[in-house]
């Protein structure tokens, strides 16, 4: 319906949200390279971050995510959940 | 503007079928030119069976894929005027009608696009792609209260 919709999001002046994240001298990067530590969520995918791994804060811990071709123009945060799925624990002191 | 469009026409139907108006209405061109609305033919569009008496526009609303601005497009494009009957369209237009439509993504090659596009969201590990195989609202909305319908609709697996 909106040819422009995935441009409603964000205001068009501003761009796409670029971090400055310390990314690889290198590429592609040699192995047993650590992944990148982010807090920054919403920092946007760009083109030159395909192939490379990042451990991305979910507020408690850093999961690692690959990136792939199709996460291009998306968020770091978009693939890390931040919920847990509720699961019932059987307290064991009555 | 759409509703008075209907309403119109509508009142036209009436005025042909109640007997006191049947003289008035003789006298009227556009009356005469659809008497024959309840002859029961039907006019074929894209694969699809209309009766003559149905409205264009309507009909080519009941695509899924075509709503109010592209059926108007459709209907301007061919010159045809808004409160135009299936009965009333020379068979050429019939054929330009479905040459267009054919050429268009409706029906089942846009629902097939749907299904792709949460299917590629869900095969990326995205959050959208996960609520939606949750079954879940998508968009941030308030899970509280109230999310029958994504329960019912949001899926992986849905029909075409």
């Amino acid at each position: 319906m909106f040819a422009t919709r995935a441009l409603l999001g964000r205001s068009v002046w501003k761009g796409p949200n670029i971090v400055p994240l310390p990314l690889p001298r290198t590429l592609p990067p040699p192995p047993n390279t650590p992944p990148i530590r982010t807090q920054k969520r919403a920092a946007t995918i760009l083109p030159n971050f395909v192939g490379l791994r990042f451990a991305v804060h979910n507020g408690k811990t850093y999961q690692e995510i690959q990136i792939t071709e199709e996460m291009v123009g998306r968020k770091l945060g978009e693939y890390v959940a931040t919920r847990k799925r509720f699961t019932y624990k059987q307290s064991k002191n009555k | 503007m759409a509703c008075g469009e209907v309403h119109s026409s509508e009142k036209r139907c009436c005025r042909m079928i109640s007997p006191a108006h049947r003289g008035q209405a003789s006298i009227e061109p556009s009356i005469n030119r659809s008497d024959n609305l309840f002859s029961g033919k039907m006019v074929f569009i894209l694969g699809v069976n209309f009766p003559e008496r149905n409205l264009l526009k309507k009909s080519l609303e009941s695509f899924f894929g075509i709503g109010n601005h592209t059926s108007s497009r459709l209907l301007a494009r061919f010159n045809i005027h808004p409160t135009c009957r299936v009965g009333e369209l020379a068979n050429k237009q019939v054929l330009d009608m479905t040459a267009v439509l054919s050429d268009m993504k409706i029906e089942n090659d846009l629902r097939r696009e749907v299904l792709n596009d949460i299917k590629r969201l869900k095969e990326t590990g995205t959050y959208r792609g996960r609520r939606h195989a949750l079954g879940l609202p998508v968009r941030g909305q308030r899970t509280r209260t109230q999310i029958k319908t994504p329960v019912k609709l949001n899926r992986m697996e849905r029909r075409m």
